[in-house]
């Protein structure tokens, strides 16, 4: 049987089983459905809507879908194929956190780069060959704990320090999910914050990443050669990044700090004169009264780079298009993603903390379904050149190599499927 | 708290309008504007209202002594029968600038912060109010020590709503204080948000239904007092339309419509001023340091202003030249896009969007600069103009 029949028979039977566990989101009727069937890849049937649940969850065991997704927009005529005479009603705020759109240091690790022109390979987040500079790459993308675990800590981020305390978001307006694959979805679900415009959305969305900000408006300037800083008093992205600095002269040793102004881009002499001069830095941060900033061959510019650097680590790393896009698309929660076999898995804030979605203890969040508990093995063969190890449920399988034939358990064997990395044998 | 009645006397744009003064919000157009001219203020009425719209020909920012008795209220509904029935978007425009600004100055010499708060209320918005004033920061420069105080706080989403026409960098939400959903916001500040509400409330649109415009004229036009005021408002507006409607077009040396070579952030700026709207400040400097870089001439770009509502051509002289002299390159993509100025997605500009170079898509370069997509724009139509010329030489052969 071919990858593509196994998984569609695969898929059709877990709906059928599970179908009913699957949450039904709020305003169903008025969502807009988007399916990506596993025959015709990557074309998306959209524009459905249905009247209830039921007709989903018939529509899904008989369409076995590779991925199932849903609008944040309320329409009254959710299936009308014109955009135009869908009669838009508003639409949920989404946060979409994914590894794949920010650099993470396990990459290095996982993810795997081809040079289509060049042959030139190697491992990372790359955007063009460092050989021919050419664009045309083909990417393996991977996932581990790791970089989970980044994204995780960029939701809580996005909460705790953002929608929370600066926006007054109620708990019990966030609707969380793991994304099934490498990252999160937030959905506010608030009829006020539904009337947002897309415009309106994107101050939000640089709100909460910290992007664009102005430092001159923050009060960052130079008078007669003296720079003046910013505040801690002041509410808002001058009195988080003080805050920051104060945590990191506090808690970082000085190898700390130097590694971390060098992943700014300051140079050795400027981080020699920083941790030559952090102590009265800390001081004059903590007074209310002087916003002197003396650190000598610290001119705008190299105030300028170090503030860019505190931003980066305060500011959420969002997929921006997605929160500003009043039609968008997310996957339903409860759904398989067709690039894992895993479950978007619905999440309350609560659970964050001790969620581990390739290694979930508690089984009513666990994202990998197809974990057998027979222990049942299944033999497939690898057809990618080479694939890195990965590591679920505590136990790592690879790396593999093309043409190795190997016996995993089933929840692994349906992972590298979904990847397309293994065929069934 | 004060008195709803004489808030609403004052500021007849407010909503409770309707509530208040049903007698007048609810009648139909034409018989409000019989039943006000019979009154013993019609004379009154109608130089109130000519006098508006005079001053907003002549760019007056305000009117002294502008009367806020009961009549503030029919000049307010006839005002925005006039700019229906008038059904031109420069004359719009204008008043609608002026009127706000003379609404900014009354709420600006208000001596009661609670009159600020009703009239928040009132527009429906999530506001709080803090009497004594609440500290939300500081301004350190030298010596000089300011603290940020306000009154007001208001809801993100009302914030969100109220600067969406506004795009300088200051009114970004990310330089503001934001706490617990609400942004603090200085008084003056507030007041100049409330502001840009009237205005937008007086920006009718012309009409798409120009028979059903045309039977109201019909209706309307029998009474001989809003006859008189109409026809004489068009005829000021005729003699003087001239000095706003000038036509943006330059020329190349080949005598080409160069505005087919513009990105689409400079056509959108061209557009808003051929329609006599507002420009907001990073779009005056850009539209000028651009069209500086590609050589213009200082005079045809203080034309391009004479359309605006505030335009004054001694200090837009002063400004252009200036920049002139300064050699200052216009903002790149990046800045205009961080800036909401870019356009490429409104304008489904392929360049823009799609870059150039190669014709693999994954190849192409990002457009960066909007001087280069003249440049190139430039490049492709001498391109194909030779294509054109060799062809046709080709067929002579």
């Amino acid at each position: 049987m071919s990858n593509v029949a196994y998984l569609k028979r695969l898929f059709q039977a877990y709906y059928k089983e599970k179908g009913k566990e699957i949450p039904i989101v709020s305003l169903f009727d008025k969502r807009e459905f988007g399916f990506i069937p596993w025959d015709k890849q990557f074309v998306m049937k959209r524009h459905i809507s249905f009247s209830n649940f039921d007709s989903l969850a018939k529509y899904i065991i008989n369409e076995g879908p590779r991925h199932i997704y849903s609008s944040g927009t309320i329409y009254l005529q959710p299936d009308n194929t014109d955009m135009n005479n869908k009669e838009y009603q508003g639409c949920d705020l989404i946060f979409d956190i994914d590894v794949d759109h920010f650099y993470t240091p396990c990459k290095n690790d996982h993810d795997i780069w081809y040079c289509i022109e060049c042959g030139n390979t190697g491992t990372g987040m790359v955007k063009k060959c460092p050989k021919c500079k050419k664009l045309k790459l083909k990417q393996l993308t991977w996932i581990c704990d790791k970089c989970l675990k980044i994204a995780k800590k960029e939701l809580m981020k996005l909460i705790y320090n953002f929608l929370i305390p600066d926006f007054g978001i109620p708990l019990n307006q966030m609707k969380l999910a793991f994304s099934g694959h490498r990252g999160y979805h937030l959905k506010i679900e608030n009829a006020e914050v539904r009337t947002l415009s897309g415009e309106e959305r994107r101050e939000i969305a640089a709100y909460v990443s910290g992007n664009n900000i102005s430092l001159e408006i923050l009060g960052l300037r130079k008078l007669n050669n003296v720079i003046y800083g910013l505040l801690r008093e002041n509410i808002g992205w001058s009195q988080k990044i003080i805050n920051k600095i104060d945590k990191i002269l506090h808690n970082y040793t000085d190898d700390k700090i130097r590694r971390l102004l060098i992943t700014f881009g300051l140079k050795a002499d400027a981080i020699r004169s920083f941790l030559n001069s952090k102590d009265d830095f800390l001081q004059s941060i903590s007074q209310n009264d002087n916003n002197i900033w003396n650190i000598e061959g610290f001119g705008l510019k190299t105030w300028s780079t170090f503030l860019e650097g505190i931003i980066s680590m305060i500011g959420t790393e969002i997929d921006e298009p997605v929160s500003i896009d009043i039609h968008r698309l997310i996957r339903y929660p409860g759904s398989l993603h067709g690039k894992t076999g895993f479950k978007v898995q619905e999440l309350y804030p609560d659970d964050l903390d001790n969620f581990n979605p390739l290694n979930e203890w508690n089984e009513k969040l666990d994202p990998i379904v197809f974990e057998s508990k027979k222990k049942i093995t299944q033999k497939i063969e690898i057809i990618e050149a080479k694939i890195p190890a990965t590591k679920i449920k505590g136990e790592t399988f690879g790396p593999y190599t093309q043409g190795e034939k190997i016996e995993v358990p089933h929840h692994i064997a349906v992972f590298l499927l979904c990847k397309g990395v293994a065929k069934t044998i | 708290m004060s008195d709803i009645y004489d808030i609403i006397k004052k500021y007849p744009w407010l909503p409770s309008l309707k509530d208040y003064y049903s007698e007048i919000a609810l009648k139909d157009p034409s018989e409000f504007i019989s039943e006000a001219f019979s009154e013993q203020f019609g004379n009154e009425l109608k130089e109130r209202i000519l006098e508006l719209f005079y001053a907003a020909f002549d760019n007056l920012e305000e009117i002294s002594e502008y009367k806020t008795d009961s009549l503030n209220i029919y000049t307010y509904f006839l005002l925005k029968i006039l700019l229906y029935a008038l059904d031109n978007q420069m004359i719009t425009n204008r008043v609608a600038n002026l009127y706000s600004k003379i609404t900014y100055n009354k709420l600006i010499k208000e001596k009661n912060h609670s009159t600020i708060y009703d009239i928040c209320q009132n527009l429906g918005l999530r506001i709080k109010y803090y009497n004594p004033p609440v500290n939300y920061g500081k301004i350190i420069i030298k010596d000089q020590h300011q603290n940020l105080v306000t009154n007001f706080m208001v809801h993100f989403i009302d914030y969100l709503k109220l600067t969406s026409n506004l795009r300088d960098e200051y009114r970004k939400l990310v330089h503001n204080s934001l706490s617990e959903g609400f942004v603090f916001i200085r008084n003056k500040r507030l007041i100049r948000l409330i502001q840009e509400y009237v205005r937008s409330k007086l920006l009718i649109k012309e009409t798409d239904d120009k028979a059903s415009l045309n039977v109201f004229l019909e209706k309307v036009s029998k009474i001989k007092e809003f006859k008189e005021i109409f026809d004489k408002i068009l005829t000021v507006w005729t003699e003087r339309k001239e000095e706003f409607e000038y036509v943006f077009k330059i020329d190349f040396e080949d005598k080409e419509d160069i505005i087919t070579l513009y990105p689409p952030c400079v056509k959108e700026i061209l557009r808003k001023t051929q329609e006599g709207q507002n420009l907001i400040h990073n779009e005056r400097l850009f539209i000028v340091w651009f069209l500086l870089a590609l050589d213009y001439p200082v005079e045809k770009v203080v034309d391009l202003f004479s359309t605006l509502p505030d335009f004054d051509r001694e200090k837009t002289f002063y400004q252009v030249n200036f920049a002139k002299k300064k050699h200052y390159t216009p903002y790149k993509c990046l800045t205009l896009k961080s800036l909401n100025l870019c356009m490429a997605v409104s304008y489904k500009d392929e360049l823009c969007l799609t870059g150039y170079g190669a014709e693999e898509p994954s190849e192409r370069k990002k457009l960066a600069h909007p001087l280069a997509y003249t440049q190139i724009k430039q490049y492709r139509m001498t391109k194909w103009k030779n294509y054109m010329i060799k062809g046709s030489e080709k067929e002579d052969e």
